[in-house]
């Protein structure tokens, strides 16, 4: 061995045995001997809580061979805020203030399904100008959060224009739903019985004008910016490819499942809202690769930009709000409920004793199924790709947490 | 073509960049928010100065957070005294439950939106400190009131 690299061995500084330690920290797999009989560990990298591309506060723990991820492990809790406790002492039509801070960015969504289960438990008939202002609503809700996917995404991939781009049109959405509901994010405009407000006098203008120029200038900007780029392409094509059979295992939905083949989407398959009325498209990938999702959801953009025109134009005239009494106490019993949010199945499951607090509240967040199959799909993949394909899956800690 | 794409994004770069700015240049230059914004719950007041508030408790009861207080004094001809309504605005989420359920509109939902406080102790608001609270009369009063000119008005 003439390489000066291997002279420490020759000069006798790293004996045999010398550079293994003694006793393996917990989790710490020793690798077999290498070549020239150099020894090699696994490294275990902490990715997060606290690292930018993480999506809030997702702890990786990876075990990498060399740049190979091993291993790979999602450490979960550190957004805990103990929801479902609380909702156990939440009034009904409060409940939407909780699910808002679930999936934070996609909050009329959350609150949907909050109160689609206390309908149900109440047997109320939502007015028919209720639910397509909920539909409205939570179409311009999936764009916002879609683009803060689109943004982050194209983030992780080392792209930087495009996330001031898909801020700036999300501004807009956001204006739009603060002077609908009173607030940008956390809305508080869905309950029990219909929406809280009208529509504004003035923002159906805003709105056309809006989907106009989104989906004939910003979106296909968007699209060329970054899927048209073959940097991009390149980078995310192919990796973190989740195949059918494992979407379906892991109880994958949204996005992430239509992208692996399957055509699941809740708006069809059980319709709510004024969805059955509306005309509109479900996209499905093949591959079930990041490429995939990435196309899927850029599809849903322009399917989401299509609804909300759909919704201007048709909105019915009538009430917005059902006959609701003030205090809810709804009967004994137990029901569940799931809309489509942006990431997926966003399910609430209400037991109610007849109180005015519900017995039980479980909230079915859609981002913990995708991030469990990270675990299963990660092995194998480069450390840089890791950050890719957690961002192509859009996990939302908020609701993972809850 | 390799390489076309990257062209293109060049391209769509320089087009928004002269788009323009869309962001305001803020301390100077302020945003002016929708009618329904919510922020900072604020007492209401009658057009003779005193509150609208009756102590009738509803706002508190309604508060998911319990950030609401009322210290009530109530005299010997069944008349209130505000001691104090206390507010804790740390703690609000500003979701305007308290607003909707009052009901007479004492409370509303205000448009002040820079809330940072140096001191802890100012996140401890009072809205209403040792006032009389308003009688159920003086609200029918002030409809029949508000009636009657709409009245007139739909006459005239």
């Amino acid at each position: 061995m003439s390489d000066p690299r291997y002279e420490i061995y020759e000069a006798g500084l790293i004996g045999e045995g010398m550079h293994t330690p003694p006793v393996l920290p917990a989790g710490l797999r020793r690798a077999p001997g290498g070549v020239d009989g150099l020894r090699t560990e696994h490294l275990v990298v902490n990715m997060g809580p606290q690292h930018p591309s993480t999506h809030g506060v997702l702890r990786m723990i990876v075990e990498l061979d060399g740049e190979e991820v091993v291993t790979a492990e999602a450490s979960i809790g550190y957004l805990h805020r103990g929801i479902e406790k609380v909702a156990e002492h939440r009034r009904y039509d409060a409940l939407g203030t909780l699910m808002d801070r679930g999936d934070y960015v996609a909050g009329i969504m959350g609150e949907l399904a909050a109160a689609l289960a206390t309908e149900q438990l109440l047997e109320v008939e939502v007015p028919p100008k209720a639910n397509w202002l909920r539909s409205l609503t939570s179409e311009l809700n999936r764009i916002a959060s879609h683009l803060v996917w689109f943004g982050t995404f194209g983030l992780d991939t080392g792209a930087m224009g495009q996330f001031l781009y898909a801020m700036r049109d999300r501004e807009a959405l956001l204006d739009i739903l603060e002077a609908i509901s009173g607030q940008r994010m956390m809305f508080n405009y869905v309950r029990p019985g219909g929406v809280v407000r009208d529509l504004p006098p003035g923002i159906d203008a805003k709105i056309r004008e809006f989907v106009d120029t989104f989906e004939n200038v910003y979106l296909p900007e968007h699209d060329a910016l970054l899927g048209g780029n073959e940097i991009f392409q390149s980078r995310v094509k192919g990796i973190g490819v989740i195949t059918r059979e494992q979407a379906l295992a892991f109880g994958l939905t949204g996005p992430n499942l239509r992208a692996s083949g399957v055509k699941y989407d809740v708006r069809v398959d059980r319709p709510y809202a004024a969805y059955p009325e509306l005309d509109f498209e479900v996209p499905v990938g093949e591959a079930g690769d990041a490429w995939d999702r990435y196309l899927v959801r850029m599809e849903e953009m322009r399917q989401a930009a299509r609804m909300i025109r759909q919704c201007i134009d048709g909105m019915p005239e009538g009430p917005h709000m059902a006959k609701v009494p003030k205090l809810i106490k709804p009967p004994a019993g137990e029901v569940y409920a799931a809309v489509e949010s942006a990431r997926g199945e966003t399910g609430v499951h209400l037991v109610s004793d007849g109180s005015e607090h519900p017995y039980r509240f479980r909230y079915r967040g859609p981002s913990l199924f995708a991030l469990q199959a990270l675990e299963e799909i990660l092995p194998g993949h480069l450390l840089a790709d890791v950050v890719m394909i957690i961002g192509s899956t859009d996990v939302m800690m908020g609701e993972i947490d809850r | 073509m390799w390489g076309a794409g990257l062209l293109n994004g060049l391209r769509i770069t320089l087009r928004n960049m002269l788009r323009g700015p869309i962001t305001v240049k803020y301390p100077h230059e302020k945003v002016e928010l929708p009618e329904r914004a919510r922020w900072a719950v604020e007492p209401t007041f009658f057009e003779d100065g005193s509150p609208r508030c009756t102590a009738c408790l509803t706002c508190v009861r309604v508060c998911p957070d319990h950030i609401l207080s009322l210290d009530v004094e109530t005299r010997e001809d069944k008349s209130k005294r505000i001691v104090r309504f206390g507010y804790e605005i740390g703690a609000c989420m500003m979701c305007g439950l308290c607003v909707e359920a009052c009901p007479f509109d004492a409370i509303e939902m205000g448009h002040d939106y820079e809330l940072a406080v140096t001191d802890p102790a100012e996140l401890r608001r009072t809205l209403l400190a040792d006032v009389d609270a308003a009688s159920a009369a003086k609200h029918r009063e002030e409809k029949a009131k508000a009636s009657g000119e709409a009245g007139e008005g739909s006459d005239a």
